[in-house]
């Protein structure tokens, strides 16, 4: 029998008398109390619940039929007819499931990934395909409500140059005036049916984009947080959990289930070694010698992430003042402009590299530690170069420009364009070559291992241009999505012939949390907040793109406001918008209010963890009396044979023994 | 998709869509997979639910479970009389449980089977050991098995019996989110 017994066999109170008749009237109780829950619950909690039970498939189709016959004796009206509707409804939720799940990309490829590589490898094409989505979405809407009015309605476009092979990479010349970038773009209403304000359209969609971005963003890391950060008491990475809970079983490859087998066994002998050895307490020098190597370390990785962002603004100035002085036609001016973005790549290459030889010299308590202090590293420094390219672009180029959007738009594309190419050779010459060196030239350093952290931080990094470039560039999100696409199949190509998996796996899903959550903050916040600087203070260029000629992009929502304020039936929007939106006291009492319910959910789950602590001394408690009562049982027991072997020879003797016994125990044993 | 197949009818497809995390495209996709692990046993006309077991040796043949440490002990958790005989249903089932649509409550009860290789409900230090030795091979010597097996039952053990009861091994489930993960097979 398969089910969860109630009664395990084996221990002591197997003796206790009960007939299997007994254990059937019992079981058939329960299945009745089941079947009448499950008939009141509504139709989806139904099928969650009877999915989730932990029977076999034949006892859960009788327990369904069950309810279901329960269910349809209560009403006794209109059986057939909501039976019938439903289950339509049903099967035709059933069927869109699966034609969305026809839709999803890739499912053979990951299903192959993920046998081979194991779950924590897989996550990055996870991540990567999640991205994709975000761009996918972004795309269509761009071109739908932005690209397409404007394509049918074109502006004059002034000056076109011929089409050559140096616009893919800097994106100037051809593309200057296209609806590529934001000078392509006129903020005239178009004169249709519903007449179509471009300035409103592209305000709104690109805000809408953003937004929605942010609540998903939002949803992923809150629900990821959920499930996967709890709350750690106790001893978590010992070898409870590396043996039971933490063997891929996803993983169908030969070889890959051997690697793995030889990493759990070197794990294990690890933590045994390190439990075995005293741990010797470091004396105070030894400690302030560690101490000031972190301080060291850290020193020198911040000194590297100024310097480079140091040098990065002064190239950038100095590249501006060229290009203001240079002929369009001009090819090695134009060719120059690469030489930023082929800095920022090389700097984005080799200083992690730089940060990885640093954190040789330190020594941290836990291998956690130290992929964590390595990925702030790294962050600091992507986003550290970000933000001095975008206080250079907001800042200095404004001033001195005629269409600075379209040309920060460019910059976001050639900066993107490099880093694509950067990251192909990288995948060539760290993966490849090394895995060439690797195995015939010094077979000492071995097959390289996919370095996880590093591949979705260039991910982010990636994203996060995108996203700070939507504003300036509306069809941006068209190169995004073939860069991932490429990247997705160069990276799995990779991963087969020249990568074996990361030895050290353990704790992937806090790795995964962590990820998004750097995908919204810095990433997708600093872009937000880029974005809305721009439009909220900036005055756009007097003779390009959507905005020309008006203070600030967002005075288009406050002309627009006007004019609906003089529209009858309209006045409430006006009076929200006037008098909540834009009123600070609004947002005062909002951030109060959001102060108080945190603190308060903050002292729920603090008293939530004595609970818990509370209760887990009590489960120790109650083994104790359960080992305790046991015993009892077994020595009354013993007294009974006993006396009842006695008894022919003495029964005069009364007996000690009391029959009441079995009151004794407690109830829910 | 649609009327065109004979293999179930339309309440057992039905009912296999209600009782687990299959649709009806994944359920007709599995009874291929089924077939073709014993065509001449596995009959393509299920419309009368035959009484078919496709035998243990056969199962752990597929390349989902070929390389799995634990192959026997699935199947065998998954079959009606412990042998590792799988109906189709007990076939679906076991999928069905090792997706990643099943949630966790589900998949430590199963967990919890799969591990306990001496069915009583608990898994002793025995179990352990044998868990650990399919998971390592000849990696550890004796000693360090015996010793990491006791330090694995200190941790987890709460209420102080020296085996694992599954409220203990549910317990520490929930503190590793991976597991979710990690069990669960794609087929």
């Amino acid at each position: 029998m398969r089910r969860m017994s109630v009664f395990p066999s084996g221990t002591s109170l197997g003796n206790l008398g009960l007939t299997a008749n007994v254990l059937q009237q019992e079981d058939e109780n329960n299945t009745s109390e089941l079947v009448s829950e499950l008939a009141n619950l509504s139709d989806r909690a139904r099928i969650q619940a009877i999915r989730s039970l932990p029977m076999s498939y034949d006892e859960r189709r009788r327990i369904r039929s069950r309810a279901i016959s329960v269910k349809t004796s209560k009403n006794i009206f209109n059986i057939d007819c909501s039976q019938q509707v439903s289950r339509s409804f049903r099967r035709f939720g059933a069927s869109v499931a699966s034609a969305r799940q026809w839709l999803v990309v890739w499912h053979g490829t990951l299903k192959e990934i993920g046998g081979r590589f194991g779950t924590s490898v897989l996550s990055y094409f996870l991540f990567l395909k999640w991205l994709l989505k975000f761009n996918v979405f972004s795309l269509i809407i761009n071109f739908c409500f932005i690209t397409i009015p404007q394509i049918v309605h074109a502006p004059n476009i002034s000056n076109v140059t011929g089409f050559r092979g140096l616009e893919l990479l800097t994106g100037v010349g051809y593309f200057n005036q296209t609806v590529l970038f934001y000078g392509g773009y006129n903020g005239e209403v178009i004169v249709s049916k519903p007449p179509y304000n471009m300035q409103l359209a592209y305000f709104f969609t690109i805000a809408a984009y953003l937004v929605l971005c942010g609540v998903s963003l939002i949803y992923s890391m809150s629900r990821s947080f959920q499930k996967n950060f709890v709350l750690e008491s106790g001893p978590v990475s010992g070898g409870a959990w590396r043996l039971l809970c933490s063997w891929d079983f996803s993983v169908v490859n030969e070889k890959a289930i051997q690697n793995n087998k030889n990493n759990l066994g070197t794990q294990l002998k690890e933590s045994l070694s390190e439990r075995l050895q005293m741990k010797h307490t470091m004396s105070m020098s030894e400690r302030m010698k560690y101490l000031s190597l972190h301080v060291l370390a850290w020193l020198l990785s911040l000194g590297l992430a100024v310097g480079s962002c140091a040098g990065i603004y002064f190239l950038g100035i100095d590249q501006l003042t060229s290009s203001l002085n240079h002929n369009p036609n001009d090819l090695t001016a134009e060719a120059s402009t690469l030489l930023l973005p082929v800095v920022v790549s090389l700097i984005n290459l080799i200083v992690p590299l730089l940060y990885s030889l640093i954190s040789i010299m330190e020594r941290y308590s836990n291998p956690r530690a130290k992929i964590y202090i390595s990925i702030t590293r790294n962050v600091v420094l992507k986003m550290s170069i970000l933000g001095i390219l975008c206080y250079y672009w907001l800042n200095s180029v404004p001033e001195n420009m005629v269409c600075w959007e379209s040309f920060v738009g460019q910059s976001v594309y050639r900066l993107l364009i490099i880093d694509f190419i950067f990251c192909l050779f990288g995948t060539f010459f760290g993966e490849f070559l090394r895995n060439v060196i690797g195995t015939t030239c010094a077979p000492s350093l071995g097959v390289p291992e996919f370095d996880i952290a590093r591949n979705v931080l260039d991910l982010i990094y990636a994203q996060t241009l995108a996203w700070i470039g939507i504003y300036f560039s509306p069809l941006l999100p068209v190169m995004q999505v073939i860069k991932l696409l490429i990247i997705f199949y160069m990276k799995k190509v990779s991963l087969s012939m020249n990568c074996q998996p990361p030895k050290h796996t353990g704790r992937a899903a806090q790795m995964q949390t962590v990820f998004i959550a750097l995908l919204f903050f810095p990433s997708f916040v600093g872009a937000l907040s880029m974005v809305a600087y721009t439009v909220w203070s900036l005055k756009p260029s007097k003779y390009c793109g959507p905005f020309q000629g008006l203070q600030t992009p967002f005075h288009t929502i406050l002309s627009w406001t006007v004019y609906i304020q003089n529209l009858p039936g309209t006045y409430w929007v006006w009076w929200i918008f006037e008098n909540v939106l834009r009123n600070e006291l609004f947002y005062y009492l909002v951030t109060l209010i959001i102060l108080v319910i945190t603190y308060f959910l903050w002292q729920i789950t603090q008293g939530r963890k004595e609970l818990i602590r509370t209760l887990r001394q009590q489960i120790v408690n109650e083994g104790k009396d359960k080992a305790f009562l046991l015993n009892q049982l077994q020595n009354t027991q013993k007294q009974r044979r006993q006396m009842a072997s006695f008894r022919y020879q003495e029964f005069d003797q009364t007996l000690h023994f009391n029959p009441n016994w079995i009151n004794t125990l407690p109830l829910d044993m | 998709m649609g009327n065109k197949q004979t293999i179930f009818t339309d309440e057992q497809l039905d009912a296999y869509q209600d009782c687990t995390f299959f649709t009806r495209k994944e359920i007709l996709r599995l009874h291929g997979r089924y077939h073709e692990l014993a065509p001449h046993l596995v009959p393509m006309d299920y419309t009368n639910d035959p009484d078919v077991k496709v035998p243990l040796a056969l199962i752990v043949n597929m390349p989902e479970l070929k390389e799995n440490p634990f192959r026997n002990r699935i199947v065998e958790s998954f079959s009606e009389d412990g042998q590792g005989n799988l109906s189709f249903n007990d076939f679906v089932d076991m999928f069905s449980v090792l997706s990643e649509m099943a949630p966790r409550e589900l998949k430590a009860i199963y967990a919890f089977k799969i591990y306990d290789f001496n069915v009583d409900n608990y898994i002793c230090k025995e179990d352990l050991e044998k868990t650990l030795n399919r998971l390592t091979k000849e990696e550890l010597t004796p000693e360090e098995v015996n010793l990491v097996c006791e330090k694995a039952i200190e941790e987890a053990d709460l209420d102080g019996d020296n085996k694992l009861s599954f409220a203990d091994f549910e317990n520490m489930i929930s503190r590793a989110p991976d597991f979710l993960s990690t069990f669960h097979i794609r087929i």
